[in-house]
């Protein structure tokens, strides 16, 4: 068949009534046309009639020759049943709204997942071959990584092979000023060639050149496409214009393509230089991005850099010379195993309340099915084939899923554009998650994957045999085996309930015993900013002191204040800096997290000292150094230290480098510092996991740009702030204040990766078990009207009001019960998966999955109360007469 | 039985209808019927209305077009004519046909 054909086919399928009529015509013609000249020839008009009607053959078998050669034969029977589905459905909008309701629910939330999950996990990374991005950084350990130093990666960049760019980044927050108050902006330092590893090119004006990022270039800044929207209105003279950032003057001279970097967020990239008092091998500040050239594997990369750092060995400080490099595909630092799991868990559940919402549809259809039998039993009869009677019950259950499927895509549109924004921080900075081509199809994949599912049972009961047998039925028929299918689909709407149920309250009980986790500061009242001293106005340490001096001493000072600190870092966002110590005499130095504090951080935050003393304002430079320690680290020290009692550190003397005021990459000299106090752990990283060690040392004794403001109120926090921001604007008035948190907005970003899955598990879990109840109250209100005559002699005969209630609640106990054992197995088997997801909860939890079966119980019998005590109110005399 | 009457060589509906139309020129369906019938003599038995869903299928494949006309009857009729692809369709049926009949009948002229 030639196309042209086909698509004159198709549309004699859309003709369709114009053409049967064309024929009618012609046929009506022609036998006039014969009959008259057969009465020509002498025949009367009867007998002309009938030998123009026998030359012409049967008509109706024309009829269907003609319809079967004109067109495509299924596609016409296919359009008809189609229509017929349609009227069924406006026939019946109760049962249409409700079943594509369901469905929309099932659908949406499974696009929408879907979308996330492809945007976090399964879609490509938006750059020209992803698969050749590698992130490179330097390897204390074969599995460990650390950020780079500045000779080493020079050293890999000049001398290996196996890359075509190769380039390090530094995030970087700087004041923008010019435009009103000065604002933060956030972006990163990047060597020229960053753009190349990722394939990123200029949309407008252009990307760094090669020697942008040496010392002594022009001051030039590339904006994201959100940052030229949002920051400059989108200018389209923004490349003749120059913004300010830190005080100093950039010239713009490119804006990447919108979405380049996948979500797009306000940018800017600024040239990674190194000033030559930074190029040193033992401070790691930065990290790298390489592309692999073509046809190099990860492997190979590993291995030339891994051979490169053995020969620069003797290079390095006497402490890293073991060191190695590490080479990791791009895409593993975007997603984290805790988040994939996290993903994949939450998809399980959501696939589950679309199984519930197809058995429900199903159930629905099964329920319709008993007063349609007849239907079907008298088109059997009439010599329909069984295939053609299962199209049509399948095309009805496509009309209805896809019905649903849209609008659940347009559900699923809502939740995205309503929920992700709240999840994005959770989720890698390329996912843009979308409903584009992939996830509709996804859609549409699900709702026919579910018209299938849908539609295979209630076709199933159209066996032929016992379609005959119907017909001799009176119309109260309703056969026991359709009862018996739609039971077993409610138990195991209980039973996937349930499952989900578990795996709710497994997430809600670990979440509260998290939630519970002390985290050894004070978190209510306590609001916390953070300020970025710009290099150029706050070029040295005294300066800086000055500052943060000051500033606190201001915000002291304010009404309704008690305390106020200032620190590099915040509880329970993490610590940034690393640093080794020494202790005489063991080769092997201890790791330590390095956290900068002033005098009043621990009082600020309730942070009781154990041992010693705490920091006071004599702890400044030229002062001797001194440090404490958290209780891990005095563990740790104290077994270096061959000690019995962690306090006994105290007192004790170990070596640290002393990081120079900015990061002019370099550790400082290692010195002498004096151990003056222990304090009890905070948690400084998250609270599932144990306090890593903690070296604190004075922020005057080194201080850092980039600090934290930490302040205790008497009463609401966030009352303060307008206060707070007026003290830091009276020290400089041309510093923004970063992102403001109080304490218990911390911790509960802090626990963000433990919520949203508990919620969006806790809300589908939810919805499972009301569809599971629905499906219950369906099929007992069902069995109940089918009943009336049967519970009607019951109670003729005797049986009270109450027996026919037992005897309906007995009924449906026994379908809950049977799914909840089932479904108690099924939970067993399942919740494993969960278990790197909980916290300090067994995935077998037997109180969890008691509270799971109770609630379930309970739904079930509230659902099954109402269509029974409808029964239990039926009157016999009624009854038994309207179905005599 | 008296007169052994054969259905249409299964096939061959479409070239009669085209051969029948490059003759005749013009015509509508049941004059085309009964142009068959009498060429056929008494040695076909066609049902007439066999010939509908034969012409929607050539006006589909562009071969025959169709247009509005008036019986005698003074009906709308459908008249069917050849179109150039339809005398191209022709050619190659014939020639089909001649190789064909040509291919069996050296098969019943062969001796042994």
């Amino acid at each position: 068949m030639t196309p042209g054909l086909i698509v004159r086919r198709l549309l004699a399928l859309l003709r369709s009534r114009r053409l049967d009529s064309e024929l009618e015509d012609e046929m009506r013609a022609h036998l006039e046309l014969a009959e008259r000249d057969a009465m020509a020839s002498g025949l009367s008009p009867t007998e002309a009639r009938r030998a123009a009607r026998q030359a012409f053959g049967s008509i109706e078998r024309i009829r269907e020759d003609h319809r079967d050669k004109r067109s495509v034969r299924w596609m016409e029977t296919f359009v008809k049943d189609l229509r017929y589905g349609l009227l069924l459905l406006r026939r019946d909008p109760g049962f249409a709204f409700v079943a594509i309701a369901v469905m929309a629910i099932g659908i949406g939330a499974n696009t929408a997942m879907f979308s996330l999950m492809d945007a976090a996990l399964l879609k490509p990374l938006p750059f020209p071959e992803p698969e050749r991005i590698v992130r490179v950084l330097e390897a204390p350990t074969p599995t460990r990584r650390n950020g780079l130093s500045t000779l080493n990666f020079e050293d890999w960049k000049r001398l290996s092979k196996s890359f075509e760019a190769l380039a390090g980044l530094r995030g970087l927050s700087a004041t923008l000023t010019g435009h009103g108050d000065p604002v933060r902006f956030d972006g990163v330092l990047v060597s020229a060639d960053y753009f190349e590893v990722f394939g990123v090119k200029a949309a407008l004006g252009r990307t760094f050149r090669p020697g942008e990022d040496q010392p002594g270039a022009g001051r030039v800044v590339v904006l994201s496409h959100a940052a030229w929207q949002t920051k400059f209105g989108g200018d389209p003279g923004i490349l003749n214009r120059d913004i300010v950032l830190d005080g100093e003057s950039h010239q713009v001279i490119g804006i990447v393509p919108r979405g380049s970097f996948g979500r797009d967020e306000a940018t800017f990239w600024k040239p990674l230089v190194f000033a030559p008092d930074q190029r040193t091998r033992d401070y790691h500040w930065f990290g790298g991005v390489g592309r692999l050239r073509r046809g190099v594997t990860l492997e190979q990369a590993r291995q030339e850099l891994n051979a490169l750092s053995a020969g620069l060995a003797p290079l390095q400080p006497e402490w890293k010379k073991d060191w190695r490099a590490g080479v990791d595909p791009f895409v593993d630092g975007l997603v984290n195993d805790s988040l994939r799991q996290s993903i994949f868990v939450t998809f399980g559940a959501v696939m589950m309340v679309l199984l519930i919402a197809a058995a429900n549809i199903a159930n629905l259809m099964l329920a319709k099915g008993v007063t349609r039998r007849q239907e079907m039993a008298i088109r059997a009869a009439l010599g329909a084939s069984r295939g053609r009677l299962v199209a049509q019950v399948l095309i009805e259950s496509l009309i209805l899923c896809l019905l649903g499927g849209a609008a659940g895509v347009a559900l699923a549109y809502w939740l995205i554009t309503a929920a992700v924004p709240l999840l994005s921080i959770s989720l890698p900075q390329t996912a843009a998650v979308t409903l584009d081509g992939r996830v509709l199809a996804f859609a549409v994949v699900a709702s026919v994957a579910v018209a299938m599912l849908v539609g295979t049972l209630p076709s199933l009961q159209l066996s032929s045999g016992r379609l005959t047998s119907v017909l001799n039925l009176a119309t109260r028929g309703g056969s026991s085996s359709r009862e018996g299918v739609r039971r077993t689909i409610v138990v195991a709407e209980v039973a996937v309930s349930l499952v989900l149920i578990c795996g709710a309250v497994l997430m809600f009980k670990s979440l509260l015993k998290l939630q519970g986790v002390d985290a050894g500061v004070r978190l209510d009242r306590v609001i916390t900013t953070s300020i970025d001293l710009p290099f150029l106005a706050y070029p040295d340490a005294e300066r800086a002191s000055r500052f943060i001096a000051e500033v606190a001493e201001r915000v002291r000072a304010i009404p309704g204040v008690e305390s106020a600190a200032v620190s590099t870092d915040v509880p329970l966002q993490g610590v940034r800096q690393g640093q080794g110590i020494t202790v005489p005499g063991v080769t092997e130095s201890q790791g330590t997290r390095f956290k900068r504090i002033d005098p009043n951080y621990f009082a600020t935050l309730d942070i009781p000292v154990l041992v010693g003393r705490g920091f006071t304002d004599h702890d400044r430079v030229g002062a001797p150094r001194v440090a404490i320690v958290n209780e891990t680290l005095a563990r740790s020290l104290a077994t270096k230290f061959k000690l019995s009692d962690p306090a006994q550190v105290v007192g004790r003397i170990v070596k640290t480098g002393n990081p120079m005021y900015e990061n002019r990459g370099q550790s400082g000299a290692v010195t002498d510092i004096e151990i003056i106090g222990m304090i009890r752990n905070e948690r400084v990283n998250d609270l599932e996991a144990p306090t890593p060690d903690v070296l604190y040392v004075p922020l005057l004794q080194s201080p850092r740009r980039e600090i934290k403001l930490i302040v205790r109120t008497a009463n609401e926090p966030t009352a303060s702030m307008p206060s707070i921001r007026e003290a830091v604007r009276q020290v400089d008035s041309s510093l923004p204040l970063g992102d403001v948190r109080t304490m218990e907005q911390v911790k509960r970003l802090n626990m963000s990766a433990k919520t949203e899955p508990a919620w969006i598990i806790g809300i589908f879990a939810a919805i499972a078990v009301l569809l599971a109840a629905l499906g219950l109250y369906g099929v007992l209100s069902h069995a109940v009207n089918q009943r009336r005559r049967e519970i009607g002699i019951r109670m003729a005969l005797g049986a009270g009001a109450g027996d026919v209630l037992s005897y309906i609640m007995k009924n449906a106990a026994w379908m809950v019960l049977l799914g909840l054992a089932i479904g108690v197995a099924g939970a067993l088997a399942l919740t494993r998966v969960m278990r790197t997801l909980l916290f300090e909860v067994s995935a077998m939890d037997p109180l969890a999955f008691a509270v799971a079966a109770f609630a379930m119980t309970i739904v079930g019998l509230v659902a099954a109360l109402v269509p029974a005590s409808r029964a239990s109110r039926v009157d016999p005399v009624k009854a038994l007469r309207s179905e005599g | 039985m008296s007169n052994p009457k054969t259905e249409v060589p299964y096939g061959t509906l479409d070239l009669v209808i085209l051969k029948t139309l490059d003759t005749m020129g013009a015509m509508h369906g049941y004059s085309m019927a009964r142009r068959i019938e009498q060429v056929a003599g008494n040695l076909l038995r066609l049902s007439q209305g066999s010939i509908y869903p034969a012409l929607i299928r050539l006006e589909q494949q562009r071969w025959i077009r169709t247009q509005w006309g008036i019986s005698e009857t003074n009906r709308r009729v459908k008249i069917y004519s050849l179109t150039a692809a339809g005398a191209r369709q022709l050619r190659v049926e014939v020639e089909n046909w001649e190789r064909a009949t040509a291919l069996v009948n050296r098969f019943l002229e062969a001796k042994s």
